[in-house]
């Protein structure tokens, strides 16, 4: 499965890819179990009324998928078992390449959190550079508070269950979010929510 | 407002290498970071990741720390007519204020700030608004104008000046509150006039004032510099970020030891503890019990700076010898006759302070809730040699703590510092942090003289223009730049009294006819009711929205050249970038037609440089002094912004002088004691005002005061929480800037701040049954509120116990709502909430009872029930709002 971005948006200039995962368990409660291929568009579309096209999910059948020139494309790659995650420990990789501030993290958070996938929806990732100027993140992760940070630099926190939205702090933007994909035990990145700090452009690394 | 969900982009535009640049700086916080606008036409080619094809000269994916642009630095605006990206962002090479190119989270959305019609600033005021029938339509310039001026000409012939108000912002570019002053001050001359965060217009910090010291004396190079720093009512890292950041966060990886306090342990105040700074958890208007705790353990220690005492403190003599202002009729003379303040010195103090058995470290723990071992150990830190040698101590305060407990605790603090030896040098400042920008220039004198308030005997206090208007005296409101009303403590009282003069007043306009309307308006002043003019960019609830009669839109940051000064008196002009939207204009282009047409003189600015050049004059002598700027520039052939276009973001630090080759020298800080100035003195145009190496008292010398317990603690008594009642305070929040005008349309900070909140403790939300995202009411009956302007003669009749006796004071009820954020960083106890929402105002629960001696608001004083009555959407959500505490480190 691929997703597309696309040139159609509801703001000028931006494109944003998607994925049904990312459509919040208070949104799509029919897909509990996770891991079918279910397009959930307009909830996930944090907007409503706007013009969006959106979407090809390739091999899923059924979904009208409008399907505007792609110019890139998210891979779509394995980066955990879900019965290997223990809770509070996160697990390292890479995405959506190998490029600069590619490094993510993916934790189960052992409640429930935006976008999370797996039975009790608390498995996320995450884009592990701070949004603000670039600062690592790794090894700030707290269970207690299920937040990433204080960033080293300048003492950003994020809150993971959030989407990871500022809890604290400089960035204008909250993390990005790996979107995840669930088949069977494997856990797949398919694409990130966000712009990823440094780059111009997330697929340009 | 349209839906502002935050729908993040995976990409955004570079400017190209022929982008234009302009250095502006941002509009917010006191720090004012230095920024660069990358401006280029929409149907030219954006820049490459190449750093030969961008404007910064980098490779993308940049650096850490370089020159990333995040998707809410982008934004297209009109310039010239023709639509243009600019991308905003902080400027990587300056070497002032915000280093490295730092940037805060309001600075760093500053792009959305820009009106762009796609976004949810369209709602931007675009055209003069006339409320016809009830409705507020869009009506040209001349008419609206017409009808303002003819309407506020007959309220000043036939009310008088005081029944004219103006209220307006302090600071919002030079060029502005000059016009406005002049017009308000210089022209009309109204007492019934103030700015926007105090109801009189009066000194935010008496006791500075009285001590000798400048608010904003300090360098951000002092505060880093200093071995030990007391931050009191603020977390610098909350609302002056980069201030924290670049300057104090460095000096505690140093080892500069940090006495923070307040009673929420936020991010800066964890930071500093992990880093073995103090964290002094106060309880709400307490604070002079520890400052005097702390004085009392110095002195008892003899750990004062004996030298600095000698040379820099004014003993008996000193502190006779007036305030630098003539001894009559002068806050300092209230205050010092009453016998209550002044001393003849440190030993005079010393004893009065020993004398008091309340500042004993053991009552000081008590009632301040804050351990014994923390306020003796911040007197070590403070004041105790080691080696032989003093520590250098600076002292910061903020809002939290100058308006808690307004005239006793600046004086408190002032003498803490005096004895520290701090004030005067360099690493041993005090000062405030500040709050908005230091963009005041005053254009006229405010007549105290004309105001009917006063304190004992025949002293004179400026107006308090709520409770003047409360009680129905205000006939035509001039509203500029503020909510006024949610600004204010107790607002609900202030909101149902334009209630009754506006709104419920028969004389409303139902005409198309000019002259009716004006007609119309004139019987609603001299019926009793009270005509509301607003100018502002947004239409404000319920100043504009509700109550304004004529609205006028006004231009702001970007939309024009202006200068302003931040908080260590850096002097900046924030260019011009892209046009104003629709017919919105300046405020000194509004206030100079409307002058014109009451009939006033010396309104006939072409434009803002021009404004900013007959005001230089004006500054002469002040804390931002540019007139030599002025002066260099026009021996230079440019202009006075010209020349501040020329000093970018580095600007230059008031007072300015010039050197005879015609360099310009900035002030680094000001009562420097070792700054030399010219042995010539000041030559040709330069001023040498007193405070550049003095203090600003009349011998030059500090004064060193009492700060007695006994004219707060009735109204503490009062207050303080009964029953379920828990203290409820308020402040700003981080990712929020005042009353959030533009953050409400910022589509990522309204969904992390989309409604007011209300922080309580684990504890206390447990007895109340309260969980994170519960929609809560807050509630009070006893918010206290002044009925009319003093009922006194003699002096104890003036303390709240005495108002009270005297049946001035009326009790009100107060309700607002709030989301519940149940949260390990706040004292128990205590509850927090933003201090602005203008849609669930905390203010309304804040007593409005002026502090007796200033006339200041003591905001963060209130009390509150609360209860659940709902769950809020955001509690079972992911998408808006964090419940996470801000102490995580």
């Amino acid at each position: 499965m691929t997703i597309k971005k696309t040139l159609e948006s509801p703001v000028a200039g931006s494109d944003f890819p998607v994925s049904h995962n990312l459509a919040n368990s208070e949104m799509a409660k029919s897909d509990k179990k996770g891991g079918k291929c279910l397009v959930n568009r307009r909830e996930f579309l944090l907007t409503s009324g706007a013009t969006v096209s959106v979407i090809l999910l390739s091999g899923c059948a059924g979904v009208a998928a409008n399907t505007p020139a792609m110019v890139s494309t998210y891979p779509r790659k394995l980066v955990a078992k879900l019965s290997e995650l223990k809770q509070d420990e996160p697990v390292d990789f890479s995405y959506p390449d190998e490029g600069a501030y590619s490094e993510s993290i993916i934790v189960k958070l052992g409640v429930e959190g935006g976008g999370g996938i797996g039975v009790d929806r608390d498995v996320v990732a995450f884009n592990n550079t701070c949004t603000h100027q670039g600062g690592p993140l790794s090894g700030t992760y707290k269970g207690d508070t299920k937040s990433l940070g204080a960033c080293p630099l300048h003492l950003s926190t994020y809150d993971l269950t959030r989407h990871g939205i500022l809890i604290s702090g400089q960035a204008y933007q909250s993390l990005p979010q790996v979107l995840l994909e669930l088949d069977g035990d494997n856990i797949y990145a398919v694409g990130v929510f966000g712009l990823i700090f440094g780059r111009h452009d997330n697929l340009q690394g | 407002m349209s839906t502002p969900y935050y729908i993040p982009n995976t990409d955004v535009p570079l400017p190209p290498k022929n982008a234009e640049v302009l250095t502006t700086a941002c509009d917010y916080c006191i720090v004012a970071c230095g920024y660069k606008v990358f401006r280029w036409p929409t149907n030219s080619a954006n820049g490459g990741p190449k750093a030969e094809q961008n404007a910064f000269g980098e490779d993308f994916p940049v650096s850490v720390l370089g020159s990333w642009v995040a998707p809410t630095q982008h934004n297209v605006v009109m310039h010239n007519d023709k639509p243009h990206n600019v991308v905003i962002l902080p400027d990587k090479d300056t070497t002032v204020v915000n280093t490295n190119g730092d940037s805060s989270i309001r600075g760093g959305c500053i792009a959305e700030k820009c009106y762009n019609p796609q976004t949810p600033t369209r709602d931007r005021l675009k055209s003069p608004l006339v409320r016809i029938y009830g409705i507020l339509q869009p009506v040209s310039w001349e008419f609206a104008l017409d009808i303002a001026a003819k309407v506020g000409s007959h309220v000043l012939e036939k009310h008088g000046e005081l029944a004219y108000g103006v209220k307006t912002y302090s600071y919002q570019y030079i060029e502005n509150t000059y016009a406005i002053t002049k017009y308000a001050l210089r022209h009309i001359k109204t007492a019934n006039f103030t700015f926007h965060d105090t109801p009189s217009n009066v000194s935010s910090t008496p006791g500075f004032r009285d001590a000798g010291f400048d608010n904003f004396g300090a360098a951000y190079q002092d505060w880093h510099d200093a071995d030990t720093l007391m931050m009191c009512g603020t977390d610098p890292y909350e609302t002056k970020t980069i201030l924290w950041t670049q300057w104090i966060m460095p000096a505690i990886q140093r080892g500069q030891k940090t006495i923070m306090m307040g009673p929420r342990r936020t991010a800066g105040v964890a930071y500093s503890e992990q880093n073995g700074g103090l964290w002094l958890d106060v309880n709400p208007g307490t604070d002079l019990l520890v400052v005097n705790a702390i004085a009392r353990t110095i002195a008892e220690n003899n750990w004062q700076d004996a030298d600095w005492i000698k040379d820099w403190v004014n003993d008996k003599w000193g502190s006779n010898s007036g305030f630098g202002q003539g001894t009559r009729n002068t806050p300092w003379q209230w205050r010092t006759t009453w016998g209550k303040f002044q001393t003849a010195g440190y030993e005079d103090w010393k004893k009065w302070l020993l004398s008091q058995k309340e500042f004993t470290v053991e009552n000081a723990a008590k009632v301040s809730g804050v351990d014994a071992a923390k306020i003796r150990t911040a007197a070590e830190w403070m004041a105790k040699p080691v080696g032989g040698v003093r520590p250098k101590t600076s002292i910061m305060i903020e809002k939290g703590f100058y308006w808690s407990n307004n005239v006793g605790n600046t004086q408190a603090i002032s003498a803490l510092g005096i004895i520290c030896g701090a004030g005067g040098r360099p690493g041993q400042m005090i000062g405030r942090a500040g709050g908005h920008q230091r963009g005041g220039q005053g254009g006229g004198k405010y007549p105290r003289n004309a105001s009917p308030m006063k304190v004992p005997g025949r002293r004179r206090r400026a107006l308090d223009t709520d409770t003047w208007t409360i009680a129905g005296h205000t006939r035509f409101a001039h509203v500029i730049g503020t909510t006024w009303i949610q600004s204010m403590c107790g607002s609900q009282q202030l909101a149902e009294s334009f209630q009754k003069l506006v709104t419920a007043n028969p004389h409303q306009v139902r005409s198309y006819d000019k002259d009716e309307i004006i007609e119309t308006l004139k019987k609603r002043a001299d019926s009793g009711g009270m005509v509301v003019v607003n100018q502002d960019i947004y239409l404000v609830d319920p100043i504009g929205a509700q109550f304004a009669d004529i609205v006028f839109p006004a231009a702001t940051w970007g939309e024009e050249d202006f200068m302003r000064a931040n908080g260590e008196r850096r002097l900046r002009l924030y260019s011009k970038f892209y046009d104003a939207p629709g017919d919105a204009k300046p405020d000194w282009w509004i206030i100079a037609q409307l002058a014109k047409r009451m009939g006033f003189d010396g309104f006939d600015w072409k434009n803002s440089n021009e404004v900013a050049e007959e005001s230089a004059r004006f500054s002469r002598g002040g804390r931002k002094d540019f007139n030599m700027i002025k002066v260099a520039a026009h021996r230079e052939g440019k202009t006075l912004h010209e020349k501040m276009r020329e000093l970018g973001t580095d600007g230059i630090q008031g007072p300015v002088t010039m050197e005879d080759d015609g360099t310009l020298v900035g002030s680094v800080r000001l009562h420097d004691t070792t700054r030399k100035l010219s042995e010539a003195g000041a030559a040709a145009g330069n001023v040498f005002n007193k405070k550049l190496t003095h203090f600003n008292s009349q011998t030059g010398r500090c004064n060193i005061q009492k700060s007695p317990w006994s004219l707060f603690s009735d109204y503490w008594e009062w207050l303080k929480p009964k029953g379920d009642e828990l203290w409820c305070t308020s402040g700003r929040t981080n990712e929020r800037w005042q009353s959030g005008f533009d953050d409400d349309r910022r589509p990522y900070i309204h969904q992390r701040w989309p409604d007011n909140y209300v922080e309580i403790s684990p504890v206390d939300a447990k007895a109340r049954g309260i969980e994170s995202g519960d929609l809560l009411m807050v509630y009070s009956n006893r918010v206290p509120g002044l009925k009319e302007t003093t009922l006194a003669v003699e002096g104890d009749d003036y303390s709240f116990s005495g108002q009270m006796k005297n049946g001035n004071v009326t009790l009100t009820k107060a309700a607002v709502t709030g989301v519940a954020i149940v949260t390990r960083h706040i004292k128990p106890g205590v509850l927090f909430m933003d201090f602005l929402h203008k849609s669930q105002p905390a203010n309304a629960l804040e007593g409005r009872i002026v502090d007796w001696i200033s006339g200041n608001y003591n905001y963060k004083m209130g009390v509150a029930q609360v209860k659940k009555i709902g769950e809020s959407k955001y509690k079972r959500s992911f998408r808006t709002m964090s419940f996470a505490p801000r102490d995580i480190i």
